[in-house]
C-alpha cells in the first residue's frame, strides 16, 4: 500500500477540467516527479492532496484511508508537508522565525515534546540557509524564499513532501545541492512528491515520473522511459507550448 | 385571517423597501469589490435632503424625488467612489472596511450637525390618506408604491445588467478587472457607476422608509444592517435571492410585530430580527476555500524592546502623575477617558493589529465587562476584574465562531450585527433605558483608588500592564503564528494549523481585554449607562486606533489620547455636537494613504530623519513578476 495514493481525481474550473481521472502513488524512500506543460494541472493536484481544492471526483488516500472529507490542517497532520509555486511565506518574519513557527505548530498538535528551536536551527543546517536566517523573507529573492519553504515544510517534520517547483531561481550550482538534498531526504525515508520544470533535475532525483498534459496523465514510468516518450515530447513540443504562458499570466 | 393578511401585506411592503437597499448593496459590491457599511448612511444622507427640499422648502414631491433620486445621489457616489474609494482598491479588505466606516462615521455626524436631532421632523408618505382596500385590509397608496418601486427596480436592474453595454461591462469588471481593462473597458468608469447607482437605491430606500421610521439619523443608517442581512442570502453575489431574503425578512418582521407579545424579553426581538436572521444564515454559508497564490505585503512595525518599554512605562505613569495632580476636575476626567480608551484600544491592537481579524463590536465586549464587574462588588475588586474579562472573553468566543469560518468581511458583518443586538437586547435590558450601573473604585489589597489623582495613575499603570501583555504575546509563539497567519493563512493550514480555533482564541483573548477595559471605564465614570455601549461607540473606537496606529500599542495610546483628551481639547475651540463623529470619520478616510496610521507616519519621518532607507515593502513582489518573464521566456522542459 502507498503512502499516498491519488485515484481518478478530477477537477472541473468553469469550462476548464483541470483534472481529469488522473491517479498516482508516492512512496517512501524515493523521489516521484509530476511534470507537465504549463497548465498542465499539477499545482492543482497538489491543492487537491493537501486539502485546498475539493475535487470534482476521485479520491485522496493515506496509507489506504480516504482523507477526501479531512480538512488542509487535519490532512497536515497526517504526515504531508508542501511548498507552493506562488510563494506562501511569512513575509513579515524572518527565515528563522518562518521555520520556528512551522516547528512550533508540529509541536502543538503532534505533542512529541520536540524543541522547536532545535528542530529550527537542525532544518535551516540542513538546507543550507542559516546565514540569511535573521533576514525578513519578504525581501529575499525568490530562490532563497523557495528554500526557506523547504526548510518550512521540513519543520513539520512530514512523511510526505510535496514541492511545486523549488528549483526555479536557483542557480545551476545551488540546484545541484539542491537535487542532493532531497536524494537524500528520501533515502532517509521521505515520501516526495516532486513538480519541476527543470527536466535535467527531475531526470536525475526521480526514480518514477507522471507526466500531465491539459489534465490527463499521459505518462508514466522511469525517467529514461519517459524521456523517450513519444506522446511526452509531443505535449512539451506541441502548440500549446506558447499558449500556456500567457495564460499564466493572465490568471494572476 | 384578516389579521395575517393584514400582516402579510406590512411584510411585503417592508420586504420590498429592503429589497431596494438590499441590491444597491450589491450592486456596489459586486461590481467595484468594495462592500459599502456607509450605504445606510448615504440612504439617510439622502432621506434628510429630499425632507429638506419636500418639507422645508416646499417643492413638489416630483421635482424633489427628480433632484435627489436623479442627480444629488448619483453624483454623491460617483463623487465619493472618485475621491475615497479609488485609493482602495487594490489595497487589503480591512483598508476599505476603515473607509466605508470612516464614512459612515462623518455622514452621521454631517446628518446631526445639519439636521439637530431635537427638533421633530416628519416625512410625508406619497399621496398621504389615500388608500384601497385589498381583501378588507387597508392599504396606502404608498405601500402600493413602495412594492411597485421593488417590481421596476428588480426590472431594471435586471434588464441594464444582461441587455446593455454598461451593465454587462458591470458584469465583466466583477469577473476580471484587468482582463476587462486589457479588452478596452474601462472598469474604473463602471465602478463609478455602480457607485451613483448604488447611492439611487440607497436614496429611494430611504425615503421610502423614512415615513415609517420617522427622520431618525442612527435608524436609517441602520438600515444597511437589514440590507445585508438581506443580501448576505445571496452571499452577497446574487440578486434574485437578496430579493427573496429581503421578503423573507419583510414578513418576519411584520409576523413578529403581529404575533409576538409586545412586552417583556420578546417584544425586542422585532427590532432585532435582522441579526438573528444574519446570524442564522452565517451558520448555513459553506465554510470559504482558503485562498492562495494572493501575495502579502509584510507590512510591519518594529517592536520596542523590553528596555524601551520599561522606560516608557516609567515615563507615563509619573507623567501622568504630574499632570494629573495639577488638572482640574473636567480635564482631569477627559484624561483618564483617555487612558481608559487606551486600554480598550489595546485590545484591538491584538484583536486586528497583530491578528488581522476585525470586531466592530469591542463596546459591547467592554459593555458585558462593566455590567459583569459591576454585578460583583460593584467594579471595585480583582475579583470583579477577572469575572469581567471571563465574560467577555467567554461571550467573544460564541460570537465570533460561526464567522470565523468565512472571510472577515463575514466577520465585521456578524459583530457590527451583535453590536446591534446587544443593544436591544441586553443593554437595553439591563439598564432599563436611560438608567445606569454604579461603580466603586477599584481598590486591592487595602489600598484603595479613590482620588480622580489617584485612579488617573492607577488607569495609567493599568494601560502599561496591558501593553506589555500584548507586547509579550508579540514576542512569543503565540505573535508568530499571528503573524504567520495573517501573511498566509493557507501556509498556515498545510502545516497542521487549526485557523478556526486559532482565531477564536485570538478573539476571545482580545474581547477578554475589552471587558477588562469595561471594569476600569465604569469605575472612572462612576456609573455607566447603555449609552456608552451603542454600536457607533464600537466604530469610533476602532476607527481612532486606526487613526492612532492599529499595529502598535502607542497606537492604542495615541487613540486613547484623541478620543480623550484630544476632542475635550477640540470641543472647546469647535462647537459641534458631532464632533467625535465627524473627526474620527474624516480621520479613518485618510487611512488609504497611510494604512500604519500617525505612528506609521511618525516612524516613516524618523527614518528619514535617519537617512535609513525605507524598509524594502513586499519585496516578493517585485521578484515574482521577473520571475514570470523568465518563465515566459525559458524553453518549457
Ligand atoms: N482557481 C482556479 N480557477 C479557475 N481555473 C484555474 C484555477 N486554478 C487553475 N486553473 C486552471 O486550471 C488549469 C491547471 O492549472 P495549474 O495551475 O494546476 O497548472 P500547472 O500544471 O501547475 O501549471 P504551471 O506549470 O504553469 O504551474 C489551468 O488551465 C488553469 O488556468
Ligand atoms: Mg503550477
Amino acid at each position: 500500500m502507498s503512502l499516498l495514493s491519488v485515484e481518478e481525481v478530477s477537477v472541473r474550473f468553469g469550462g476548464v477540467m483541470a483534472l481529469q481521472d488522473v491517479d498516482l502513488t508516492a512512496d517512501p524512500g524515493r523521489v516521484t516527479g509530476l511534470i507537465g506543460p504549463n497548465g498542465a494541472g499539477k499545482t492543482t493536484l497538489f491543492n487537491v492532496i493537501t486539502g485546498l481544492q475539493d475535487p470534482t471526483g476521485g479520491k485522496v488516500r493515506v496509507e489506504g484511508k480516504d482523507v477526501s472529507g479531512l480538512k488542509a490542517h487535519q490532512r497536515a497532520r497526517l504526515g504531508m508537508a508542501r511548498t507552493f509555486q506562488r510563494l506562501e511565506v511569512f513575509g513579515s518574519l524572518t527565515a528563522r522565525e518562518n521555520v520556528l513557527v512551522a516547528a512550533e505548530i508540529h509541536r502543538r498538535w503532534a505533542k512529541d515534546g520536540s524543541n522547536p528551536k532545535e528542530v529550527t536551527e537542525q532544518v535551516l543546517e540542513r538546507v543550507g540557509i542559516t546565514d540569511a536566517a535573521t533576514e525578513r523573507v519578504d525581501a529575499m529573492p525568490t530562490g532563497l524564499a523557495r528554500l526557506v519553504e523547504l526548510a518550512r515544510a521540513l519543520a513539520a517534520q512530514p512523511r510526505l513532501l510535496l514541492l511545486d517547483e523549488p528549483g526555479s531561481g536557483l542557480d545551476t550550482q545551488e540546484t545541484e545541492a539542491f537535487g542532493d538534498l532531497l536524494v537524500d531526504l528520501a533515502h532517509e525515508g521521505l515520501a516526495i512528491l516532486l513538480v519541476e520544470h527543470d527536466v535535467e533535475l527531475v531526470m536525475r532525483v526521480c526514480e518514477v515520473i507522471h507526466v500531465l498534459d491539459f489534465g490527463r496523465k499521459i505518462a508514466e514510468g522511469p525517467p529514461s522511459q519517459i524521456k523517450a516518450d513519444p506522446r511526452v515530447q509531443a505535449a512539451y513540443l506541441g502548440t500549446d507550448e506558447e499558449a500556456a504562458p500567457d495564460e499564466e499570466v493572465v490568471r494572476q | 385571517m384578516t389579521e395575517f393578511l393584514a400582516f402579510t401585506i406590512t411584510g411585503i411592503v417592508t420586504g420590498a423597501v429592503y429589497a431596494v437597499a438590499a441590491s444597491g448593496l450589491v450592486v456596489t459590491y459586486t461590481t467595484s469589490g468594495i462592500f459599502n457599511f456607509a450605504h445606510g448612511a448615504m440612504g439617510m444622507l439622502m432621506a434628510f435632503l429630499y425632507w429638506q427640499l419636500r418639507v422645508h422648502l416646499h417643492w413638489p414631491a416630483p421635482l424633489a424625488l427628480i433632484a435627489v433620486l436623479f442627480v444629488l445621489a448619483p453624483l454623491f457616489g460617483a463623487v465619493i467612489e472618485r475621491i475615497l474609494m479609488r485609493n482602495v482598491r487594490g489595497s487589503d479588505t480591512g483598508v476599505a472596511l476603515m473607509v466605508t466606516l470612516g464614512l459612515l462615521l462623518f455622514l452621521i455626524g454631517l446628518a446631526l450637525t445639519w439636521w439637530k436631532q431635537t427638533e421633530p421632523r416628519a416625512l410625508p408618505e406619497f399621496f398621504a390618506g389615500h388608500s384601497v382596500r385589498i381583501f378588507s385590509v387597508n392599504v396606502t397608496w404608498h405601500e402600493l408604491i413602495s412594492i411597485a418601486m421593488a417590481g421596476v427596480v428588480a426590472v431594471v436592474l435586471r434588464l441594464l445588467l444582461f441587455r446593455t453595454r454598461t451593465g454587462i461591462a458591470m458584469r465583466a469588471v466583477v469577473d476580471d478587472r484587468d482582463l476587462t481593462a486589457l479588452n478596452g473597458g474601462r472598469p474604473s468608469r463602471v465602478s463609478a457607476m455602480s457607485w451613483a447607482l448604488g447611492t439611487m437605491l440607497a436614496a429611494l430606500a430611504g425615503i421610502l422608509l423614512a415615513p415609517k421610521l420617522g427622520m431618525s439619523v442612527f435608524n436609517l443608517t441602520f438600515l444597511v444592517i437589514t440590507a445585508y442581512a438581506a443580501a448576505i442570502v445571496g452571499q452577497l453575489k446574487s440578486l434574485p435571492l437578496t430579493f427573496a431574503g429581503a421578503l423573507a425578512l419583510g414578513l418576519g418582521e411584520a409576523y413578529a410585530v403581529g404575533y409576538l407579545p409586545t412586552s417583556g424579553f420578546l417584544s425586542h426581538v422585532k427590532p432585532s430580527l435582522p441579526m438573528i436572521f444574519l446570524f442564522a444564515v452565517l451558520l448555513f454559508l459553506p465554510q470559504v476555500r482558503l485562498r492562495i497564490g494572493r501575495v502579502v505585503g509584510g507590512r510591519s512595525v518594529r517592536v520596542p524592546s523590553w528596555r524601551e518599554v520599561g522606560v516608557a512605562g516609567v515615563a507615563l505613569v509619573v507623567a501622568s502623575w504630574i499632570i494629573a495632580a495639577s488638572l482640574g476636575s473636567a480635564d482631569l476626567a477627559s484624561m483618564g477617558q483617555g487612558l481608559a480608551f487606551g486600554i480598550i484600544m489595546l485590545s484591538l491592537v491584538l484583536l486586528a493589529g497583530y491578528g488581522g481579524q476585525t470586531s466592530l463590536c469591542q463596546m459591547t465586549f467592554v459593555g458585558i465587562g462593566a455590567v459583569v464587574a459591576a454585578k460583583i462588588s460593584h467594579g471595585g475588586s480583582p475579583i470583579g476584574v477577572i469575572a469581567a474579562a471571563g465574560a467577555a472573553g467567554a461571550v467573544g468566543a460564541v460570537i465570533s465562531l460561526p464567522a470565523l469560518r468565512l472571510t472577515g468581511l463575514y466577520l465585521a458583518l456578524s459583530t457590527l450585527a451583535f453590536a446591534v443586538l446587544a443593544d436591544n437586547l441586553f443593554f437595553l435590558q439591563v439598564f432599563g433605558g436611560g438608567g445606569g450601573l454604579a461603580f466603586h473604585r477599584f481598590s486591592i489589597v487595602g489600598i484603595s483608588f479613590n482620588g480622580d489623582v489617584a485612579y488617573t495613575v492607577l488607569l495609567a499603570v493599568v494601560f502599561m500592564l496591558m501593553a506589555a501583555f500584548v507586547l509579550a504575546i508579540r514576542r512569543g509563539p503565540f505573535g508568530r503564528l499571528l503573524s504567520a497567519m495573517k501573511d498566509s493563512p493557507a501556509a498556515c493550514a498545510t502545516l497542521g494549523l487549526d485557523l478556526t480555533r486559532t482565531k477564536v482564541a485570538v478573539f476571545a483573548l482580545s474581547a477578554a481585554m475589552a471587558g477588562v477595559g469595561g471594569a476600569f471605564f465604569g469605575g472612572l465614570r462612576g456609573s455607566v449607562s447603555s449609552n456608552d455601549f451603542i454600536y457607533v461607540q464600537s466604530l469610533v473606537v476602532l476607527l481612532l486606533v486606526t487613526i492612532g496606529g492599529i499595529m502598535t500599542v502607542l497606537g492604542a495610546f495615541l487613540g486613547g489620547l484623541f478620543l480623550g483628551p484630544g476632542f475635550y481639547v477640540l470641543g472647546k475651540i469647535v462647537h459641534l455636537d458631532a464632533l467625535t463623529f465627524l473627526g474620527a470619520g474624516l480621520g479613518a478616510m485618510t487611512i488609504a494613504r497611510s494604512p500604519n496610521g500617525v505612528v506609521g507616519q511618525i516612524s516613516g519621518v524618523v527614518d528619514r530623519f535617519r537617512r535609513r532607507p525605507a524598509q524594502p515593502e513586499q519585496g516578493i513582489t517585485g521578484v515574482e513578476v521577473i520571475e514570470e518573464v523568465e518563465r515566459v521566456v525559458a524553453p518549457v522542459g
